[in-house]
């Protein structure tokens, strides 16, 4: 025990930084981690307050997760799920990679800044807005892209009721809302790369696509897997706006839009079943934590010291 | 040793937790019921000597009007020597209401009293919940005169397995559907709208329309909530087909996707989609905007006594209307507005009582609805006021959610009569056959879930003609088949017919 203290006391500076974020994973992290007990429960409320109304509901087993199993929607939105997030953390990496690559390359750093800017402002924006940039488009009546067909005399299209064109739709404005943000994440990792290589690497007549291929990407491969591996376990949680709002809830859209978030969110609003809804969420983190130790593992296997644990 | 150590840690911080939300709860005085019931007299007028001070935490629904804590005090001054009593009311706005009110209620705060509806904050799950108290002996000892002022049939309609767990605003009770006209067309083309009653009769009127006005005038305006007049009495909200014929003579729930009715109108909407009778993006249009660019000819709307007047004054413009349907009372139409009290209330007595005042006392209802005479309204002849500029600005309140509207002043140009054809109009309903049955979706909550969702798919498509429903309708049901609404349909069927033995119908 004094031993323990006399750590504790030597290291005081670093745990007082610390712990802030302790504090913030204990209280929004941790602790709400007991509320997985309700998929498990009837939750009805008692009078006697919150807990009490947990430890008087009755239990149910796993008649909570059912209604996510009983359709053929079961299988639908496990596929949109997990297809568009494998397909947005390809092309997200591709990009966000690519784009932060050609930023620093940029001569001009105040361009640099300025492109870097535009980029990054449709992180800022909800997805309700988004969604009526969207409108503006795709409207069947007065959409650009309907305006456009009209004055060339192709055939107008009923975009919000046409399932076969959202898959690249959705993909194209996931990606477009977050490359900014990604990108920035790759910026800064290769402004912090040792400039000695790139000046080594023109010494010895290395063009740009050299020194980006045999310096700039390999620096960056750590980077890359760790973000990679982090968004491997949401892939069974999908951007609720993306999905809701884009297609502007249009019924005739569900069969490449119903992901699983939405699908909960549909079944349960109205409801308010508490026990059904932590169900769902708890069945995502599940597959989650699965899917991330999978993905450690394989990175493991092939290169001990990128893994993350 | 690192892991031995984490468990106790988690468990102490969540035992600390617990404490404090136990110090949190405390800060509420209660009263002793037994004090409370003496307090009550003969003639059932309550002595406030013998009351001790209470404060009563209100949830209502609507934006925050600014002048909102004046009017609270003006309140508190009145109900202090009535009942010994303050209030501390908060509003939420309407869209936020539902789901802020879900996560007070399961966080166990304790308020008393609370707005419910079948439309926000839902009366019957939560009610099944446990978040509501039951009244019938509140109602007994301190509810008195609202027994006595409302119809009965308020109270009998939001009947849960016979316990009342809220308290109804009493209001127009039947719900009847019109088509709404804009008159500056009808007159235009000496349109015929008396012979108007069906989805089908309003087509002649729309081609008329749409031959002889500009694209930008959509002749059926209505929006992907859109439901043609269809006769049934649906069992948990018009999205989900599951309903009982008005004129049912046999009492069976059927799966109106399977009805010629439904058929028929489904076929109607394709038809005036093609026409392009309604606007094309109907299927994503949440809402429309018709009442303000007046560029339309009919739409749809639930109406109540002298409705045309107020729709005239609101728009700008004159609007006549036609009835889709006879008025009905259902189930649902007794619970459009109620007042419940939390089961987490200290001071449910009290809280009765303050439901019992709003319900009768003239003063306080108009109150709360108004605001002070003199600063939010002048007072005219009778029973008139004229709205003063601070009413706009700084208090407008949804007088339908706040107690008796009978009780409410009225505007000029309102007839004298308003809140008497109000009680006329629900004498001549139609009472629904399933009227006084609330349906326990508990059993079936699995099936209900994902009937919902194939709802939500297929009923807007479906009624706003955007799909063929020659090819969707089997689609339709063959999911919904799936999604288990047969399962539905055998449980609501059966605690409809327990309901009806009890009822010796």
């Amino acid at each position: 025990m004094a031993a323990f203290w006399k750590k504790v006391v030597r290291n005081r500076a670093l745990l007082l930084l610390v712990l802030p974020g302790t504090a913030w994973f204990l209280i929004f992290a941790y602790l709400p981690m007991f509320g997985a007990v309700l998929a498990f429960k009837d939750f009805r409320i008692s009078p006697d307050g919150f807990f009490a109304s947990v430890l008087n509901s009755d239990w149910v087993g796993f008649k909570n997760f059912e209604y996510l199993f009983r359709t053929s929607d079961a299988y639908v939105i496990t596929r949109n799920t997990i297809l568009y997030n494998v397909a947005m953390i390809i092309l997200g990496l591709i990009s966000a990679v690519g784009f932060a690559v050609l930023l620093s390359e940029l001569l001009n750093k105040r361009m640099a800044k300025v492109y870097q800017t535009g980029m990054f402002l449709p992180h800022f924006l909800s997805w309700v807005i988004i969604s009526y940039f969207a409108f503006t488009f795709l409207s069947p009546d007065k959409g650009v892209l309907n305006q456009l067909a009209a004055y060339f005399g192709t055939d107008s299209v009923s975009w919000y009721s046409e399932p076969k064109y959202w898959p690249f739709i959705i993909l194209f404005v996931g990606i477009w809302k977050g490359i900014g943000y990604n990108s920035v994440i790759y910026l800064a990792a290769i402004t912090g790369i040792d400039k000695s290589y790139y000046e080594a690497a023109t010494i010895d007549g290395a063009r740009k696509w050299q020194q980006i291929r045999y310096i700039t990407l390999p620096l960056l491969r750590p980077l890359m897997i760790i973000l990679t591996i982090l968004a491997i376990g949401g892939i069974f949680r999908s951007d609720f706006g993306l999905f809701y709002q884009l297609p502007k809830d249009s019924g005739a859209l569900y069969p490449v839009t119903n992901v699983i978030d939405t699908f909960v969110y549909r079944g349960l609003m109205n409801m308010g079943d508490i026990g059904m809804s932590t169900a769902a969420g708890l069945y995502q983190s599940l597959v989650g934590l699965i899917l991330i130790l999978t993905a450690n593992y394989i990175v493991r296997r092939i290169d001990r010291d990128q893994a993350i644990f | 040793m690192a892991k031995r150590k984490t468990f106790p840690m988690l468990l102490s911080l969540l035992m600390l937790m617990s404490l404090l939300a136990a110090c949190g709860n405390g800060g509420n005085k209660t009263a002793e019921p037994a004090k409370e019931a003496a307090a009550v007299q003969s003639d059932g007028t309550v002595d406030a000597a013998k009351l001790d001070p209470v404060t009563l935490k209100l949830y209502l629904i609507g934006p925050t009007p600014t002048d909102l804590p004046k009017v609270q005090d003006e309140m508190n001054k009145y109900l202090k020597e009535k009942l010994n009593t303050t209030l501390d009311i908060s509003m939420i706005d309407w869209g936020d209401y539902t789901q802020r009110m879900q996560v007070i209620t399961s966080s166990g705060e304790n308020y008393d009293i609370a707005f419910t509806s079948a439309w926000a904050f839902d009366y019957l799950p939560n009610a099944a919940k446990g978040a509501f108290l039951p009244l019938n002996d509140l109602l007994g000892t301190y509810g008195k005169g609202i027994t006595e002022t409302i119809d009965p049939r308020f109270l009998e309609g939001s009947r849960v397995n016979g316990v009342n767990y809220a308290v109804p605003n009493q209001k127009e009770l039947a719900s009847q559907a019109v088509w709404r006209f804009n008159k500056k067309y009808v007159d235009k083309y000496k349109l015929d709208i008396d012979s108007v009653m069906t989805l089908e009769s309003l087509e002649p009127l729309l081609k008329t329309i749409k031959e002889n006005e500009p694209a930008d005038i959509t002749p059926l305006a209505v929006p992907k909530s859109f439901k043609p007049p269809l006769p049934f009495d649906f069992l948990i909200g018009d999205e989900i087909p599951i309903g009982m014929y008005l004129d049912t003579q046999d009492h069976k729930y059927v799966n109106a996707l399977e009805t010629p009715e439904f058929k028929q109108a489904l076929d109607t909407m394709r038809k005036y989609y093609q026409a392009g009778y309604v606007r094309e993006d109907i299927a994503t249009l949440e809402g429309i905007d018709n009442m303000k660019t007046g560029k339309w000819l009919v739409d749809k709307e639930i109406t109540q006594p002298y409705a045309d007047l107020g729709w005239s004054r609101s728009a700008g413009y004159d609007i006549v209307s036609r009835p889709m349907q006879k008025p009905v009372i259902a189930t649902g139409s007794a619970a459009g507005s109620m007042m419940a009290i939390s089961s987490y209330s200290k001071n449910p007595e009290r809280s009765m009582m303050f439901l019992n005042l709003l319900n009768t006392d003239p003063y306080l209802r108009n109150l709360i609805q108004y605001g002070i005479e003199d600063v939010h309204y002048k007072k005219l002849e009778g029973n008139y006021i004229e709205d003063l500029p601070a009413m706009q600005e700084n208090y407008a309140m949804p007088g339908f959610a706040l107690g008796n509207l009978f009780l409410t002043y009225l505007h000029e140009g309102d007839p004298e009569d308003k809140w008497a054809q109000f009680e006329e109009f629900n004498k001549s309903a139609v009472v629904a056959p399933t009227f006084g049955f609330n349906f326990d979706t508990a059993p079936v909550k699995t099936e209900v879930a994902s009937v919902t969702n194939v709802a939500k798919e297929f009923i807007p498509v479906l009624f706003t003609g955007s799909v063929d429903p020659n090819e969707y309708l089997p689609k339709a049901q063959q999911k919904f088949k799936e999604a288990g609404i047969d399962r539905v349909i055998e449980e609501a069927q059966k605690q409809y017919d327990a309901w009806a033995a009890e009822q010796g119908k």
